[in-house]
């Protein structure tokens, strides 16, 4: 880092970070210089002029010599010596003429109104000034940036300027936001975040002069423009052009930083809480670490869950076969009774995906400890080998570099995973990273978001992935590409993984896949000819029988390429789940006790304890959350199975098909009513804190289970709060010593990492193992897709009870051979018939593979199902695009 | 091929062609020519022609500079100078040809006057004694008018492209740039910064790749020198180019022409086209180990795509709105790379400083302002045309030599020069001379050239407001002083225009203007109050009769207003005009 800058800022000498310019330069010395256009993080773009100021450096002779002009703050680097002025009178009075001007067009009915601080939304207005020109029925009203500029220039506001109100048209159509142009001061904040930040270009400026204005470029629904519902330009706007349209009006009177429990990113979000005890607004964090003020979709409109009304309140046993209300003691003492006669190992307890650590870390003793049952789980951990071999191999079980070091990677390889729906903020250092040069590879048989950003978009055979990965191994080797000192120095087991690298001759390797020698080729000179490539690997598209190969294929390709331990390299897992991290480390999964201390006897995982119900092996089913195997075809299977139990004891939120076949039901407090800590993807400790209060009796799983061990007779589980239960978790497990609970704020703190002496290579096989998706009825394999915005095929907006609605044809892609015998030819209408679903589109013969079917839809459509759905949590339940058999029928 | 062996052949072509064996019909069609007819008159030419047994050599050739008399054609015939006729029409192509061409004789009612050494054909006067030619020193536009652009042999075969040659195997690059330093050239964009200063700020910018941008937006009213240049002569454009790109270690030259300006830019991508075709820019130029290559951007229609960071943004096909400085074009230009951006006008200069040196040019102009300017010459005045003359010349011999007086026998009023920004001036600056200093210290500026004439026909709130109107629809809607200062100034001047004003609206103006000038973030909105400001100062009697009397002097401020409407704000739908 080199040496901070000296300037002097109306008097006062200041340091700055070099290559700031002096608007930042004043921000992070906590002054003030007003701006209107500029936003911390995202370049400067000098519109709005409010942040001019008098400048001068000096010169090699000692004098000083003065910048022309009154520049913009925001623009002008700052320099050593420099001298600043932000107040002189001119300045002051060309802040206040541009203040003027921006008046002019922005409804200000109430800003030179003396009685503005006793004035409601509902008052009757004695100064006639007309609803639509007034601040207090703003959305934004006193969240308003141009109004605190206004107070701060303590200006009179008394012009003679002719007011234009725009008197545009609001656009409410579309799902979640709301847009009122006439409050807009084209500042182009939310342009710019929409295009330099999360790379989308949804929105755009449009026309020009007097006429400059925010929109769609083509003026209709974000639904076909590439809006990813993420909320950035929300979050930008400094007036109340661009707004959330749930609570919209809600002011808050209490902010409370938390974590998201959506995915593994672990979003740091302040959530809005207003005076009815709702949580109405979600912005997220611009200086945490793991998200850098970034939201996604589920973030931002995902958490209104937490308001609904049908949140159970009440403990409910199952009696004469109905549910019936009763008290805690009572449902505890029930509980209790019954699990007294499973400490046989005929129980299993099923964690929630977002329990905290202190949940699942109580839920693990308790089955192990009270109920002596090693059959403990987390419901997210549905393919724990997706990190098994990773934490064998380089000896974490985590991304071993952090997300925003993806910004800096040379190259990224995207393996199976649909980033920008599953773990969506992960996603914006890639976009940006491939906006500043770097090279993305992706390998999916799916087209997702990311593909369209790929500089190579590879499709191999089903399952052939690990084939494949061993292709461009052998490819790296042929070509004398690997990082030979990395590979030997550093690694163990590097010969022996060599040798076996010699059956994957390219020409199998690229029958067995369908890609080409010389794309194999192609992709390893890209990935091993950088300073810096990461990986990252969801396999979401890969059977479960597979997936193990391939993580070992791509540990080996890091390491040979020698990109483990290096910055902005590195391999990153992608799971699901918001704390699948932290339940491992805690030991809430099966094969691992805390702090991944292996176990003698490792209890059976999620599928087998399915089984095991409907086998009668498992009479106890402990369940926390309902979330179980939801994205999967599996779910229905999976409640048939788990009915055969004699007690199944569910902790839940709502009302759910799990709780209608439940024995009892614990009401379980919702994350917003938590104390606790979530673990991120990286690793990174997040705090939970409690935004509402509780509106019935549901409680924190943590207690549940320790009032329920009490009355078990153990005292396993003697906690009185969730920071207990951290203590003993810090004291257990190894990687969190560290952590220093009090003083964790919205950066986070990153575990202690588990580190190899040496990191391991993996020798691997050139399996001709296959497994089969299909079977004689349905002997298809059928690629869905969903990108955000699609150049090539048109979309249709209609508008339907003041809903914009897309409409579409889908365009199904086949291989021409297929398509030949079932006698379709391009452009034939056809239909996709699966287990569960139907789908009509027009066929495209394009090179697929044989036997597969893919189709691309439009994100819109899922919001728009998603604004539509009546499910409590719509966000937590999104099908992901899953592999799956079908048949095709001509239409 | 070698240069030498290009430039015999193309001289062998030049000679045989203009000997006048077959009949050489020349005819201004660049714009002003296109305007007056020119495609109408060759096409009747070419249906008479066809429907005779004549063969005759047909050459669009470009502006002489006499736009006043376009349609302007001339016949070459073996041994007689070249016979002018003015504003000929399709019907009176039959005369002339008759009479000329197939009779022997002389068609005496068209005829304009002579060019050649071989005297008058039939008694008429030389053209080149007619003020509009004499006064001028075409330098930028020596060919035009002479050849045609359509054929890169003709621009050869007179002197074409030997301040390259020189340029490459005589002179280092810094040579050249010395060169260019040296003739004072100064930028004819409207900065008037000197050339060779500024090509020297790219050279040690790190290559390989670095652009010279060429900026033809020139969407000024009344300014059409750029489009004049690139239409009657696009090479010297592209010779310049070349050499500029040498002298800057430039790898890459963009010419930048606004979309619709259809003859510039369908000449200068032939003109490209025949210039690779003959290794005169591409890869290893005349042999040398020099690479550079030139192609057309052209961009949506916005003049302030004129500023050079907008041209940059809207080459990168972006919305041409301005960048900030720093960083500046030579550190971070198109696509982040490092540019240079000069005016059609300065780059077409370079050859003729080349081959001919410094210190010809410069002992061309007065004071810091050498060589030519090329004027724009329009409005109420007898002779519009586009006049290349010597800097120094009084804006009085403008009006009243080369511009043959003010219409109708009218007292100059006023003249707007230097596009709509530049301001206007009184009917006393017949003694101010062009000089870039000397203008800029009368509170005009000669920027691109334009000079538009104003009789005491015209009402100077009335011209105003047009320019004002011009600058509010031209303003991007970036930066907030200029977006929303024009629509507050339009809508003031408006008032005024129409006898409609409120008290204090002068003060007003002026407190917009001071708002827009300090806090505007490029030359549109800092100048966009320029046009008012010298209004005031000169027709202050203007401005009181529409506020305290209620009428205007001309009248011309009852006439139905033209209001473009689709940049005006919103709630303007139901009050704007027409």
């Amino acid at each position: 880092m080199s040496d901070k800058v000296n300037l002097t800022i109306d008097g006062v000498e200041i340091q700055a970070e070099p290559g700031s310019m002096i608007i930042q330069a004043a921000m992070d010395n906590e002054m003030y210089i007003p701006y209107l256009c500029y936003y911390p993080g995202m370049k400067p773009y000098g519109a709005c002029r409010m942040c001019v100021v008098k400048a001068e450096s000096p010169t090699p002779d000692g004098s000083y010599r003065a910048l022309p002009g009154s520049p913009a703050s925001c623009t002008t680097p700052i320099s050593e010596g420099m001298r600043v002025e932000t107040n002189t009178g001119d300045l002051v009075d060309l802040r206040k003429g541009i203040m003027e001007l921006l008046i002019s067009e922005h409804p200000h009915g109430c800003l030179n109104c003396h009685r503005i601080e006793l004035c409601g939304p509902t008052d009757v207005c004695l100064r006639h000034v007309s609803v639509n020109d007034r601040c207090v029925t703003c959305p934004k009203n006193e969240r308003c940036e141009l109004k605190d500029t206004v107070r701060y220039m303590e200006m009179e506001l008394t012009t003679p300027l002719t007011y234009n109100n725009r008197h545009l048209p609001l656009e409410v159509k579309d799902p979640y936001w709301d847009m009122d142009m006439n409050l807009c001061i084209v500042c182009s904040r939310c342009v710019r975040a929409c295009d330099e930040v999360r790379g989308d270009q949804a929105i755009t400026l449009k026309d020009r002069s007097g006429r400059s204005i925010i929109g769609t470029a083509a003026g209709t629904s974000l639904l076909e423009s590439g809006c990813e519902f993420c909320g950035a330009c929300i979050d930008v706007c400094p007036t109340g052009a661009i707004v959330e349209r749930d609570y919209k009006w809600d002011k808050a009177v209490q902010k409370v930083a938390t974590t998201c429990p959506h995915c593994p990113v672990g979003c740091q979000l302040d959530l809005d809480v207003n005076k009815r005890n709702k949580v109405v607004r979600s912005i997220p964090n611009r200086q945490a670490e793991a998200n850098m003020g970034m939201a996604c979709f589920k973030g931002k409109f995902g958490l209104d869950f937490v308001n609904n009304k049908n949140k159970l309140k009440k403990p409910m046993v199952r009696k004469n076969s109905e549910l019936e209300e009763v008290t805690w003691p009572e449902a505890l003492d029930f509980v209790a009774s019954k699990l007294a006669n499973h400490k046989n190992g005929d129980y299993a307890l099923i964690a929630s995906a977002r329990g905290t650590n202190e949940d699942n870390f109580a839920a693990q003793k308790f089955a192990r400890r009270v109920m002596k049952s090693n059959n403990v789980n987390v419901s997210s951990n549905s393919r724990p080998k997706l990190v098994d071999s990773l934490q064998d191999l380089i000896g974490d079980d985590c991304a071993s570099n952090k997300i925003w070091e993806l910004l800096d990677s040379q190259v990224i390889l995207l393996v199976s995973a649909n980033i920008t729906e599953e773990q969506n903020v992960a996603s914006v250092p890639i976009k940006q990273a491939v906006a500043k040069g770097a090279k993305l590879i992706v390998i999916d048989q799916r087209e997702t978001e990311l593909t369209r950003y790929a500089t190579k978009w590879i499709r191999p055979l089903i399952n052939s992935e690990p084939i494949l990965i061993g292709g461009i191994l052998r490819s790296i080797v042929d070509q004398s590409l690997e990082d030979h000192d990395f590979a030997t120095e550093k690694c163990k087991g590097y010969d022996e993984f060599r040798n076996s690298l010699w059956d994957f001759d390219l020409v199998k390797v690229s029958e067995r896949t369908g890609i080409s020698q010389e794309e194999i080729r192609e992709m390893a000179q890209i990935f091993a000819n950088t300073e810096a490539s990461s990986i990252l690997y969801g396999l979401e598209t890969i059977s479960d029988t597979h997936i193990d190969d391939t993580v070992k294929s791509l540990v080996n390709l890091s390491l040979i390429t020698g990109n483990l331990g290096k910055n902005s390299g590195g391999i990153y897992p992608l799971f699901s789940g918001a704390n699948q991290q932290g339940s491992r480390d805690v030991g809430c999964v099966p094969n691992l006790l805390p702090g991944h201390r292996p176990t003698a006897s490792p209890g059976i995982d999620l599928t087998e304890i399915s089984e095991a119900c409907s086998s009668g092996a498992i009479k106890a089913l402990h369940l926390i959350g309902d979330e179980l195997f939801h994205n999967t075809a599996n779910r229905s299977e999976f409640l048939d199975k788990i009915k055969a139990t004699n007690l199944l004891i569910v902790h839940e939120s709502f009302a759910s098909d799990v709780t209608d076949i439940a024995d009892v039901v614990l009401p379980s407090a919702l994350f917003t009513e938590k104390t606790g800590t979530y673990t991120n993807m990286e690793g990174r400790i997040h705090r939970l804190r409690p935004a509402l209060g509780p509106v019935g009796d549901e409680d924190e799983d943590w207690r549940i289970l320790s009032q329920i061990a009490a009355r078990l007779g153990s005292e396993d589980l003697p906690y009185s709060s969730s920071n207990d239960v951290l203590i003993e978790i810090t004291n257990e497990v190894e990687t969190y010593k560290t952590l220093e609970a009090d003083s964790l704020d919205s950066q986070g703190h990153i575990r202690k990492p588990i580190l190899n002496s040496s990191y391991v290579f993996s020798p691997i096989e050139f399996t001709q193992r296959e497994e089969l998706l299909v079977d004689d009825q349905y002997p298809m394999v059928f690629a869905p897709g969903r990108v955000l915005f699609d150049a090539d095929r048109d979309a249709g907006i209609v508008t339907e009870n003041d809903l914009n609605t897309i409409t579409r044809r889908e365009i199904i892609e086949m291989n021409e051979e297929d398509a030949n015998k079932a006698g379709i030819s391009e452009g034939d209408v056809i239909k996709i018939l699966g287990e569960k679903f139907e789908l009509t589109g027009n066929a495209h013969l394009n090179g697929l593979h044989s036997g597969m079917v893919a189709t691309t839809t439009l994100f819109g459509t899922l919001i728009e199902s998603l604004n539509n759905s009546t499910e409590p949590d719509p966000m937590a339940k999104i099908e992901g695009l899953r592999l799956c058999k079908v048949r095709v029928e001509k239409g | 091929m070698k240069y030498k062996e290009i430039v015999s052949q193309a001289t062998a072509e030049w000679t045989e062609m203009t000997s006048g064996k077959v009949p050489l019909i020349r005819i201004g069609t660049a714009m002003c020519g296109h305007a007056a007819g020119a495609f109408r008159v060759i096409k009747a030419l070419q249906e008479y022609l066809d429907s005779t047994e004549l063969e005759v050599n047909i050459q669009e050739v470009g502006c002489l500079g006499l736009c006043y008399a376009e349609p302007l054609l001339d016949i070459k015939k073996p041994g007689k100078s070249r016979l002018f006729f003015n504003n000929v029409t399709p019907e009176e192509i039959e005369y002339i040809v008759d009479e000329y061409l197939i009779n022997e004789g002389y068609p005496k009612e068209k005829v304009f006057g002579y060019i050649g050494e071989e005297g008058p054909v039939n008694g008429e006067d030389s053209l080149e004694s007619i003020p509009g030619l004499k006064l001028q020193n075409r330098i930028a536009l020596r060919n035009a008018g002479h050849i045609s652009p359509h054929d890169i042999n003709q621009y050869i075969a007179n002197g074409g492209y030997a301040g390259l040659y020189k340029a490459l195997t005589d002179l280092s690059p810094s040579e050249v740039i010395d060169e260019v330093k040296n003739s004072g050239l100064r930028g004819r964009g409207g900065a008037a910064f000197p050339t060779g200063v500024k090509w020297s700020f790219l050279v040690g910018s790190p290559g390989p790749t670095k652009y010279i941008l060429c900026n033809c937006e020139e969407g000024d009213p009344g300014a059409y020198n750029d489009k004049g240049i690139l239409e009657s002569d696009p090479h010297t454009l592209l010779e310049g180019l070349a050499i500029a790109g040498y002298a800057t270690g430039a790898s890459n030259g963009i010419v930048f022409i606004r979309h619709g300006h259809d003859g510039p830019i369908e000449r200068t991508e032939k003109a490209i086209e025949q210039a690779y075709a003959l290794g005169l820019i591409g890869n290893n130029i005349l042999g040398t180990d020099f690479n550079f290559d030139i192609e057309v951007a052209l961009t949506g229609e916005s003049y302030v795509a004129g500023e050079e960071t907008a041209l940059m943004e809207a080459v990168e096909g972006k919305r041409a709105m301005p960048r900030f400085r720093p960083p500046f074009p030579a550190a971070f230009g198109v696509w982040g790379k490092p540019s240079n951006i000069n005016n059609v006008k300065s780059l077409s200069y370079a050859p003729e400083i080349i081959s001919k040196g410094a210190d010809w040019f410069s002992s061309i102009g007065v004071n810091k302002s050498t060589g030519t300017a090329i004027v724009c010459l329009s409005g109420d005045v007898n002779r519009p045309g586009l006049y290349e003359v010597p800097m120094g010349m009084s804006l009085g011999e403008v009006v009243d030599d080369l511009g043959g007086g003010v219409t109708d026998n009218g007292q100059l009023k006023l003249l707007q020069t230097g596009g709509p920004l530049g301001g206007v001036l009184g009917p006393d600056s017949k003694d101010i001379h062009i000089d870039f200093d000397e203008m800029r210290s009368a509170g005009a500026i000669f920027g691109s050239g334009g000079i538009i004439v104003g009789s005491d026909k015209v009402c100077a709130v009335d011209l105003t407001r047009v320019l004002v109107a011009f600058c509010q629809f031209e303003s991007c809607g970036k930066c907030f002083p200029c977006r929303l200062g024009m629509e507050h100034l339009l809508e003031i001047v408006e008032r005024i225009s129409d006898c409609a004003s409120k008290p204090g609206d002068m003060d007003l103006m002026k407190s917009i203007g001071g708002t827009m000038e300090a806090g505007s973030l490029c030359g549109h909105g800092q100048l966009g109050f320029g046009p008012i400001r010298s209004a005031i100062t000169h027709f202050e009697e203007d401005f009181r009769l529409h506020i305290e009397e209620n009428r205007c002097p001309t009248g011309s401020c009852d006439r139905p207003k033209i209001v473009p409407k689709n940049t005006r704000p919103y709630a303007t739908d139901h009050i704007a005009g027409e």
